[in-house]
């Protein structure tokens, strides 16, 4: 208990600071407010639908425009909270006053991520919880199915944040970070793309061809593919309280795991000799 | 005397982004600071005095040298750590915490639980005369208040040195007394303090010894006894005449608060008081009044930092 207390004593009271800290940032609560106007706009403009069109379109273009919002907003508040912990420290020197602390840097990296990972879930929650309520007032049974894509959207989010600490703690301000997160975010979504590059650049055999293809190819199974995670499509056209189909939850949690662990390691190569 | 900091032949470059664009930021520094005492660390802006800071608390890496504290030369480990409480120039601390909450956070840091944090948090901001706003949110605070808490949590862990970047710029001369109280306070404790500071007057007024950094390279270390011995004579003196001054100006001799025909003449440390009196025989001047002065530490400053700076002028 001693020996625990120790270790992990000093990362979650950082966390929990970094939390305290993180959650009060205007750009973040404006991010959160705009996605919570959305999710609520979403029944306003199905309204303005034919009513002669299929039936249910109203509630899928809903569900549609929902999980999308969650998708992205979650997605800017993920790039933006995670890039910019680190180098605001660095700014305001509060940095100093911790890691002259008996606190190592590995501790100190730990704690900043884990802070991070609760206003990312705790936004989350907020705003899939919303849509959780509004979809079971709408259609009367339990979404079970929105639960499981939230879940899989914060296994996502964890890639992301992970690799975009990553970028920050080698950086001094947030800006490189941050437009560093989005290109994980799009690249990451736009890997399948990847394997087709790989197959078509093949064909013609010359060496630029075959080049691009090997670059393609290793992109490809470097890269996390994002686009596993997502549910969407059975969230709009199933029944909501389905069990997920076409993913295997175990193997995705630990997918993402493995990269997140990545990203922290890359994170504390960079952040272990900097000088701050 | 126990050594408590100790660097030998310290170093440190920060490297351009390409060859030339290197910058030599401390050469071979030797500094001993000694258990108990205030120890001042002076030297204008950009020569070295944070970057040797930062190297003693961990944050930045010397490029060569050793450096020992409490006899250690593992700064990074706990044990080591926690005898050192830092106060950083111009550090921010959250508006959205009260002042208990900010020294619970960094005593938390250290290590501290329960009944003992709570212990050392009132006593630190008893220590420090924060009582009255331990319960009010930092953004109430004023620049002061906020300096003490950034005391505070730099003396939460009860530790044996204190490291203080500039701790009183910017404070208003009550709050600067206050402060400067406390650390006097804190010596006699048993603390050992190094303070980083351009407030000259008050290093004077506090410090034990110090040590004048100029570009990386220290040049003057010693108590302020040993620093501030050399004594000039200051000369009230009547009946002086323009031919007069523009003589005494010549040898070296300054003229000061002049009205009329009177003034103080200060006579360079090499003048004796019998040099001063066959002078003033010479330009018959009227003698009112003869007294020693010892050089201020200011003054000492902007001689060797203006020595240093001519000399390297003379390099280049």
């Amino acid at each position: 208990m001693t020996f625990l207390s120790s270790v992990f004593g000093g990362p979650w009271c950082i966390a929990v600071y970094t939390y305290r800290e993180g959650i009060r940032r205007k750009l973040l609560i404006g991010f959160l407010i705009l996605s919570l106007f959305v999710i609520f706009g979403s029944s306003f403009i199905s309204s303005f639908l034919d009513p002669s069109a299929e039936t249910d379109i109203d509630l899928k273009l809903i569900k549609d425009i929902c999980v999308t919002a969650i998708a992205i907003f979650g997605a800017l508040i993920t790039v933006y909270i995670s890039a910019s912990v680190v180098p605001a420290e660095m700014e305001t020197k509060v940095i100093y006053t911790v890691l002259s602390k008996p606190v190592r840097r590995v501790q100190y990296l730990l704690g900043k991520f884990l802070g991070i990972q609760l206003i990312i879930l705790v936004n989350l929650l907020l705003m899939g919880g919303l849509f959780f309520i509004a979809l079971y007032m709408r259609q009367g049974i339990m979404p079970t199915l929105l639960l499981w894509s939230i879940f899989l959207t914060y296994f996502e989010f964890l890639i992301i944040s992970a690799f975009t600490f990553a970028v920050s703690c080698a950086a001094t301000s947030p800006l490189v970070p941050t437009l560093g997160g989005l290109f994980i975010y799009i690249t990451a979504n736009l890997t399948e793309y990847l394997k087709d590059v790989e197959h078509r650049a093949g064909q013609t055999g010359q060496f630029f061809d075959n080049l691009i293809g090997k670059i393609a190819s290793a992109l490809y199974s470097i890269l996390p593919n994002l686009q596993n995670f997502s549910i969407k499509m059975q969230i709009v056209n199933g029944q909501p309280n389905d069990p997920p189909t076409d993913v295997l939850i175990p193997w995705l949690v630990l997918y993402s795991l493995v990269y997140a662990l990545a990203g922290f390691a890359c994170a504390y190569l960079v952040f272990r000799r900097k000088e701050v | 005397m126990t050594t408590v900091i100790r660097t030998t032949a310290l170093n440190k470059i920060y490297e351009g982004a390409f060859r030339g664009q290197d910058v030599h930021a401390l050469k071979d520094l030797d500094l001993d600071i000694r258990q108990g005492e205030i120890f001042g660390y002076l030297g204008p802006n950009g020569s070295g005095k944070t970057t040797t800071i930062k190297m003693l608390l961990g944050l930045l890496f010397p490029t060569s040298g050793k450096i020992e504290i409490l006899g250690s030369e593992s700064i990074d480990s706990a044990t080591v750590k926690r005898n050192i409480g830092y106060l950083p120039e111009g550090a921010y601390y959250p508006d959205f915490l009260r002042g208990e909450e900010i020294l619970a956070y960094y005593g938390k840091l250290y290590g501290l639980r329960g009944k003992e944090l709570k212990k050392r948090v009132d006593e630190t901001i008893e220590l420090v005369g924060m009582q009255h706003a331990r319960k009010r949110l930092l953004r109430g605070y004023s620049k002061g208040m906020r300096q003490r808490i950034g005391l505070a949590q730099a003396l939460i862990s009860d530790p044996k040195i204190l490291i203080l970047d500039e701790p009183t710029t910017g404070l208003d001369p009550i709050a600067r007394k206050e402060i400067r109280d406390l650390l006097l306070q804190l010596r006699e404790q048993g603390i050992t303090l190094l303070i980083s500071s351009h407030e000259l007057l008050e290093v004077e007024m506090i410090s034990d010894r110090v040590a004048i950094l100029f570009e990386g390279v220290l040049q003057k270390i010693g108590s302020m006894a040993e620093l501030l011995t050399q004594r000039e004579l200051s000369m009230t003196v009547d009946h002086l005449s323009e031919s007069s001054v523009s003589d005494l100006t010549d040898k070296g001799i300054q003229v000061e608060d002049r009205t009329g025909n009177r003034a103080v003449l200060r006579l360079p440390f090499y003048m004796s008081s019998y040099d001063g009196v066959e002078m003033c025989k010479a330009h018959s001047l009227n003698l009112l009044s003869i007294s020693p002065r010892r050089e201020t530490l200011e003054e000492l400053f902007v001689r060797i930092v203006s020595t240093a700076s001519k000399a390297r002028e003379v390099v280049q």
